[in-house]
């Protein structure tokens, strides 16, 4: 397979462009090429606060093959460090965990703090001597990852080089400034997990259009029609769709979830979906938001956690199941799509496929920004060489 | 000797790090010698280090005083 793609036809007008190649759903090469184009020098998303509510609690997590170790630290802020000790490369944390002190290497045991300094190199100069000329700890603390966390979402960027979270992201926080303010997880009951045989791209491709909506979720049919949704399309920073009809979840005796405080009144029947570039799809309405962080364990296969967040944290737990069961119904009819788009990938005379110039708007916007992350990656390292 | 270096594994495979600090803690007192001594007591820092346990700071004052961690 060639692992230079053609990528010109997707950046035309939409009405002349072509989809990505195959190669983007099913080459590891071009995957792994993605990786560092797409994933590792903007703000991808990594997991969600909620996953390390309190002090000390670490989750160790696999992002793209590279261990990394989410971590609330004594001061209450998230960090995220690569999980890998300073001394021989140990995995440091295998499970998630509460660190009561220090995060203790469980080879030789240096020590580090939840901040990441490194704080004790046992017997590193010989037994009992814990210090040594040629080891200063001041430049051995873990490797961090710079991290920020918006709408509960633990962003992270990896290449380290990227503008500022609210630079890079200025224009969605300013859209979506009436949900700046505390989400409350609705906890076990309020996440969910999907597991998907398919690229990562694709979740988000179909996450951007109201499209299919009609035909895949026919339950919206009787109250939210597709002449009823609207286009999101920030060049190179989101994308996404909004629905004029929002209706509220009711319990049995006609209660609803409370309000998020002082929000327009746009909101009071809006509803909006955006995936943030790369990996992160939000949803807002006027009682609940939601984040699905995608996480990419392959060419062809995706994990989807979902997490859902509420105006109050004392919100009925029988109403929450409820919304959850909804949302991981319309979630799961999703599957066969991106499933069969992915298998559809393996067809080599597919040419990644036309665009409806009136409905794919966002999805087309989508694999522009591709296209140009790819392209600029590739000027780059060709330069670079 | 022979009880402590028991206790001591029992509390290795209990993965009991307070009952390894004193015992680590213990086995320092009772040491021969200066080296002997703040092998123990780095055993029993790192633990304590490990849990924020409150014998933390002084266990690393006492390895300090020995010029065996940095004064700062």
């Amino acid at each position: 397979m060639d692992h230079v793609t053609n990528i010109d036809a997707v950046q035309r007008p939409i009405s002349q462009a072509n989809g990505l190649p195959n190669a983007h759903y099913i080459d590891p090469a071009i995957f792994d090429e993605e990786k560092h184009a797409l994933l590792f020098s903007g703000w991808a998303g990594l997991g969600v606060a909620a996953d390390i509510p309190d002090v000390g609690d670490a989750v160790p997590v696999t992002f793209l093959g590279m261990p990394l170790l989410m971590v609330r630290d004594k001061s209450g802020a998230v960090r995220v460090f690569q999980n890998t000790c300073r001394h021989r490369g140990m995995i440091l944390v295998e499970e998630p965990r509460k660190i009561e002190g220090a995060i203790r290497c469980p080879y030789h045991s240096w020590c580090y703090s939840t901040d990441g300094k490194l704080v004790s190199t046992p017997h590193v100069g010989g037994p009992g001597q814990n210090t040594h000329d040629g080891i200063d700890r001041a430049l051995l603390g873990l490797f961090e990852i710079r991290a920020h966390v918006w709408m509960d979402v633990i962003w992270i960027n990896v290449s380290g080089d990227a503008p500022a979270f609210e630079i890079a992201n200025a224009d969605l926080m300013a859209r979506w400034a009436d949900f700046d303010k505390p989400l409350f997880h609705g906890g076990a009951d309020s996440t969910f997990q999907l597991e998907i045989n398919c690229n990562w791209k694709l979740a988000v491709e179909n996450y951007c259009e109201s499209y299919h909506l009609p035909w895949v979720h026919p339950g919206l049919n009787s109250y939210s029609r597709l002449e009823d949704h609207y286009h999101i399309e920030k060049p190179d920073t989101y994308a996404g769709q909004g629905t004029l009809v929002y209706r509220q979840l009711a319990g049995e005796n006609g209660e609803v979830f409370p309000d998020f405080a002082d929000i327009s009144d746009k909101w009071d029947t809006a509803a909006e979906y955006i995936t943030a570039f790369p990996n992160v799809l939000l949803g807002v309405h006027r009682d609940h938001t939601f984040a699905i962080v995608l996480v990419p364990e392959g060419p062809e296969k995706t994990v989807e956690n979902i997490h859902l967040y509420y105006a109050t944290d004392d919100t009925d737990k029988a109403m929450r199941a409820k919304n959850t069961r909804q949302w991981k119904e319309v979630f799961s009819e999703d599957v066969f799509v991106v499933e069969g788009m992915q298998r559809g990938r393996h067809g080599p005379k597919f040419d990644g496929g036309r665009f409806s110039p009136a409905m794919d708007g966002p999805t087309h916007l989508f694999h522009a920004w591709v296209a140009a992350r790819v392209a600029q990656h590739r000027a780059t390292k060709h330069a670079a060489e | 000797m022979i009880k402590l270096d028991a206790q001591l594994l029992a509390a290795h495979a209990a993965h009991d790090g307070n009952a390894l600090v004193t015992l680590y803690a213990q086995a320092a007192d009772n040491a021969p010698d200066t080296d002997s001594a703040c092998f123990y007591l780095t055993h029993a820092y790192v633990f304590a280090l490990e849990l924020g346990h409150a014998d933390t700071d002084t266990l690393r004052a006492r390895l300090v005083k020995h010029g065996r961690e940095p004064s700062d």
